[in-house]
């Protein structure tokens, strides 16, 4: 049996809630188990924002993360708040703007933000950005897979906006 | 079964309460429940049914009582506070008979306390919340399934029994997101209506069971309801012999049929020597410490009732006869134990870890009590 | 018409009110109506909270319920929504409708959902014995305030006018056939009626207040101008009370009358 624990984390209004809920579509798509978990909070704008997905081939005991594989950081304050107690054997992915410069390690770095807002002129598709790069860095889900699963979240008027983000993230990462 | 979606437990509240027949929701907005209230406004009316947003919790659970006793099948959502002020209508419901579902999504207390994190700090509140000596049905699911089930198990034994079922799960049961399959259709159980045969129909003259039938306002029976002391007539009295009857009546009618309510998973208890006993999210945490526990050879089953009221008192004793220690795992100080040392009578230790800082007890934590109280083995 | 008595359970008889109290003839005048309107028994739902004239629906043979201290207007709004054939009518007190449940009323009101209130109104808590009500003089003396009530009173038909109730009327109880007029057209009217009775309580507020008996307390109803009741002060009860401070005049008569959409929940259609 197998499980894996993804966490993106981030700032509200960059998608990290949407992107991880696409992600465990995917999941699902792809014959597996998954769930989502999220950090509720008062502010919809601008606090920290978090998603939890678990993926796993059979049923899931216990819904939440509770021992992260893999990491992925969209904005300073995640990375302040989950980097340092992130286990040495995880995969960390993160934005290139957040990762400090006296940062060592192995960690995957990838221009998320900025390609994000190249795209959409602002921080709206930042998480499904990242799940692009996450796609083609892990192969945790198909492409096509992960490319139905964007396409039937998003609404329809911003469905190219959002294929463009995830294609735009798989290329970051040499997908 | 429908295809497998990613759903949260508390659209699974409602999809489970529009299968087994709601059909009228009345609420006030109020986290972590407010999805609730949010999928029912967009369900109900393409089937037949009514929403209605009412001004408070007091409110709402009186208009949701309005509406079965007009005879329509209907429920309302909260978390703490609302549940707080919502205790009046539960006497009222229980007192009356009125069938109605109420579902209280769990979040740190007391007071205003922690809106978005989740707790199991009601449990006695839904046992002791309203006045005077009353019974109580509380289910408790874990799971997004569960809660499916449990709204749909909530709605059969209100109308079996005339009486307000509660349904209880935390803020991780409502908000977390499962891939699940639903079924398509489920058992439905209605209220008993009285003989149409001409006789004066007595609201209140139970059935060998201890239920009374019931019909509805508009149906051509006229009664009264009242929450004050009555006869079988249901008109208000003073006697002491009819009110001693009516309080056992609405006792006995739950209490004598608890076997048939009570619903327990054991899990891998058959050699276990330490045992936790945890319900709704923290269920599936002790579920995962014991599977863990198990594949290093640890013996350790678990107790987990999908019921809380009436309590598995006699489950509970039977697991306290076979194991050394009792792990109770809740997200409160300390309520369920109690009734666990009640049932355990000394024959098991009983150990308490008990959380209230908002955040899960998780199976890694469950892991280190087990191993703890079993000499370390784990 | 009808012998009015086969509207009551008369074996619930002997009733609870107390002598010379006027509640027993408002019910009489609804009892009217209804037979005036010839509304199905059946079909005619009657909703209280608690106190003296909540009581009373238990004494007629409709679909009665007795619901809990102020609430009646949100269990009649669950009864109407489910059920619309149902003609629903709350029976409440001052104390009932505009203190412990005054925003389950008003919003009832903003609603405007198809239901009737009968608020009988008697200035002070009867049934737990004589405490001061929102709708007590400043003045008045009750078992809580036995120097005189201090704070001001509510006029319930501004505030249900304001509220939003589409049919708002104040009546008195020593005048039965207008009571039982006006009754009939918030019955009939599409929407939220709120009917305030001005009835008596010659055990507490009588007594207390020195007024005297029952016959007393309604002589004063009498004393009217047309449209303009005489103000609801202690000095218009009777000649000589020793009571100061007068209360503002209340008008009588329909006061509000408004068709607008009326509120049946959401749903389809």
């Amino acid at each position: 049996m197998s499980r894996n624990e993804i966490r993106i984390a981030g700032t509200g209004g960059q998608g990290v809630v949407t992107a991880g809920r696409i992600l465990a579509e995917a999941a699902i798509l792809s014959g597996g188990e998954a769930t989502h978990s999220q950090v509720y909070g008062p502010q919809s704008r601008g606090g920290a924002s978090r998603s939890d997905v678990v993926i796993a081939t059979e049923p899931i005991g216990f819904p939440l993360a509770d021992n992260i594989d893999l990491l992925i950081i969209l904005s300073a304050a995640a990375y302040a708040k989950y980097v340092p107690d992130f286990d040495p054997d995880g995969q960390l992915i993160i934005d290139s703007r957040c990762a400090p410069e006296s940062m060592n390690g192995d960690a995957a770095r990838f221009a998320v933000v900025d390609t994000a807002r190249a795209i959409s002129g602002g921080h709206l598709v930042t998480g499904v950005v990242a799940l692009g790069v996450l796609q083609a860095h892990t192969g945790v889900v198909d492409a096509d897979v992960l490319e139905r699963a964007v396409a039937a979240r998003v609404p329809t008027q911003h469905r190219k906006m959002n294929l463009d983000a995830l294609c735009a993230g798989m290329q970051l990462a040499g997908g | 079964m429908s295809d497998v979606q990613l759903i949260q437990g508390n659209e699974a509240c409602v999809r489970g309460a529009l299968a087994v027949g709601c059909r009228f929701y009345a609420g006030y907005p109020i986290t972590p429940s407010s999805e609730i209230a949010e999928q029912m406004v967009r369900l109900l009316p393409g089937i037949g049914g009514v929403f209605i947003q009412m001004e408070d919790e007091i409110a709402s659970l009186a208009s949701i009582i309005g509406a079965s006793i007009a005879g329509t099948k209907a429920m309302t959502a909260t978390s703490g506070p609302g549940f707080s002020l919502m205790q009046e209508h539960i006497g009222f419901a229980t007192m009356a008979e009125v069938p109605c579902v109420i579902v209280n999504v769990m979040r740190g207390g007391p007071s205003t306390g922690l809106p978005t994190s989740p707790s199991q700090g009601d449990v006695m509140q839904a046992r002791w919340g309203t006045h005077g000596d009353h019974p109580a049905i509380v289910l408790a699911p874990s799971s997004v399934g569960e809660v499916f089930d449990a709204t749909v198990r909530a709605f059969n034994l209100s109308e079996r029994f005339r009486t307000p079922v509660i349904v209880l799960y935390d803020e991780i049961v409502g908000h977390t997101r499962e891939s699940v399959a639903l079924p398509d259709s489920v058992e439905i159980v209605d209220r008993i209506q009285p003989n149409s045969d001409g006789s004066e129909f007595w609201p209140k003259r139970a059935a060998a069971d201890g239920v009374p039938p019931m019909s509805a306002f508009g149906d051509g029976h006229r009664f009264h309801i009242t929450g004050l002391t009555h006869g079988e007539r249901g008109f208000p009295t003073n006697d002491p012999q009819v009110a001693e009857a009516l309080i056992t009546r609405l006792h006995r009618k739950v209490e004598a049929h608890a076997e048939e309510i009570i619903e327990v998973e054991v899990f891998m208890m058959d050699d276990a020597e330490t045992a936790i006993f945890a319900y709704g999210i923290v269920g599936r945490s002790a579920r995962e410490a014991v599977l863990r526990a198990r594949a290093d050879g640890v013996k350790v089953g678990l107790i987990r009732p999908l019921t809380l009221w009436p309590f598995p008192y006699a489950q509970v004793a039977e697991a306290a006869k076979q194991v050394d220690t009792l792990v109770v795992a809740e997200m409160n100080l300390g309520q369920l134990i109690g009734e666990v040392e009640r049932a355990a009578v000394g024959q098991a230790e009983i150990v308490g870890y008990l959380r209230v800082d908002g955040e899960p007890i998780t199976p890694t934590a469950l892991l280190n009590v087990v191993a703890s109280v079993s000499g370390g083995q784990a | 018409m009808t012998d009015i008595n086969t509207y009551l359970r008369e074996w619930t008889m002997p009733h609870v009110l107390c002598p010379g109290c006027a509640h027993g003839i408002v019910l009489r005048s609804f009892l009217e109506a209804v037979d005036q309107l010839q509304l199905d028994p059946d079909k005619l739902a009657m909703v209280a909270g608690i106190g003296c004239s909540s009581r009373l629906i238990g004494h007629v043979d409709f679909c009665t319920l007795h619901g809990t201290h102020g609430r009646a207007p949100a269990f009649a709004t669950g009864l109407k929504l489910a059920r619309p054939e149902l003609n629903v009518v709350v029976l409440t007190g001052d104390g009932d409708a505009l203190a412990i449940g005054g925003n389950h009323m008003i919003h009832a009101a903003r609603r405007n959902i198809d239901i009737t209130v009968l608020m009988l109104s008697n200035a002070i808590y009867g049934m737990t014995g004589g405490q001061s009500a929102p709708t007590t003089p400043e003045g008045a003396v009750a078992s809580t305030t036995p120097a005189g009530n201090t704070e001001p009173m509510f006029d319930s038909c501004k505030l249900l006018i304001g509220a939003g109730a589409s049919f708002v009327a104040r009546v008195f109880a020593a005048n039965p056939l207008e009571m039982t007029k006006v009754m009939a057209d918030g019955i009939t009217h599409p929407g939220f009626s709120f009917i305030e009775v001005i009835s008596d309580c010659p055990e507490y507020f009588g007594r207390y207040n020195n007024i005297g008996g029952g016959a007393n307390m309604l002589s004063w109803m009498t004393v009217q101008d047309e449209g303009v009741a005489g103000p609801l002060s202690a000095k218009r009860f009777v000649n000589h009370v020793p009571i100061t401070v007068l209360s503002p005049a209340l008008a009588t008569g329909v006061l509000e009358r408004e068709v607008r959409p009326v509120f049946s929940g959401i749903r389809e259609g």
